[in-house]
């Protein structure tokens, strides 16, 4: 066996449990057992009348809150769509006109050179 | 354990099977630190390493009357406690890893450093995969050999000594690189 399988064995021998574990043991063994749910019974108690409300509710919020959401980011995306054909229309405009004055320039200038 | 207590816990099978707790009470106190030490060395937390053993003396309870001897109860609570530590690990993704930095230093590089050897070392081994984990506390804690881990832990005898074999390259790596050019 090699130093390190021995310094192993060492790092890994067995720890004494807490000294009152089996107490602690036999005490969990004694509490009494916590009932199973049934969750088909749990969904009918949801549905009763004072709880259906809340149901109707968490079901409606859930519903409503996410398609707002979603409304309102498509709302948002058509504005930013608009606001960029707006931008490129005036890009474009201003390059036209901007060719525009450079003929009308180099009319004039080509006029003075025959004068 | 000792012959006397095995005769004990033998005859504590026979009537904690049908209920009696203060059998039972005899047997947990027997493999109590054997399951608290698995758990320990695989978990490294004491508090989590206690439920741990809590849950496997529980579910043998539960499984007494299925036992039909001394030695079948010591493969079934190693069986069930290697099994839940491993699920335990599974569910705690976040788990924190030990770092190599965060061991502290051994002062000197002689052997006569054991604390602080064994306390590197088993951070070590709990920054292993957990199968090889599992497999090199089984290996180091129980003694048991390779066939015995296979069938504790369902996996082939190749891939017990596989594990092994890589682990142990690792922790020498590791070791080596963390305390120095102590003679492995």
């Amino acid at each position: 066996m090699s130093y390190l399988e021995e310094d192993l064995k060492a790092a890994l021998r067995r720890v004494e449990a807490p000294p009152d574990f089996t107490a602690r043991v036999l005490e969990r063994l004694a509490a009494p057992e916590a009932p199973k749910r049934n969750w088909w019974a749990e969904l009918a108690l949801l549905l009763r009348p004072p709880r259906l409300q809340w149901v109707a509710l968490s079901v409606i919020a859930g519903t409503v809150i996410p398609i707002a959401g979603i409304h309102e980011r498509e709302q948002r995306r058509m504005e930013g769509e608009m606001a960029k054909q707006q931008l490129v229309y005036a890009v474009r405009l201003a390059g036209s006109k901007l060719h525009h004055v450079q003929k009308k320039v180099f009319e004039i200038s080509q006029t003075d050179r025959h004068l | 354990m000792q012959q006397g207590t095995i005769d004990h816990v033998q005859e504590g099978l026979g009537t904690a099977a049908e209920g009696g707790i203060p059998d039972f009470a005899e047997i947990v106190r027997a493999h109590q630190g054997m399951i608290f030490s698995l758990a320990y060395h695989f978990l490294r937390d004491r508090g989590l390493a206690e439920e741990m053993a809590q849950e496997v003396f529980l579910e043998l309870h539960r499984h007494l009357g299925s036992l039909e001897s001394s030695a079948h109860l010591v493969f079934w609570l190693r069986k069930v406690a290697s099994r839940k530590c491993i699920d335990q690990n599974r569910r705690r993704s976040f788990w924190p890893k030990f770092r190599l930095d965060e061991i502290p230093e051994p002062e000197a590089k002689t052997r006569e450093t054991d604390t602080l050897l064994s306390g590197a070392l088993g951070k070590l081994v709990a920054s292993l995969p957990e199968k090889p984990r599992m497999v090199v506390v089984l290996r180091y804690q129980e003694d048991l050999d390779p066939a015995e881990i296979s069938e504790l832990l369902d996996m082939p005898v190749a891939t017990v000594k596989s594990h092994l074999r890589r682990s142990l390259d690792i922790l020498r790596d590791k070791l080596a690189r963390t305390v120095g050019e102590i003679a492995l």
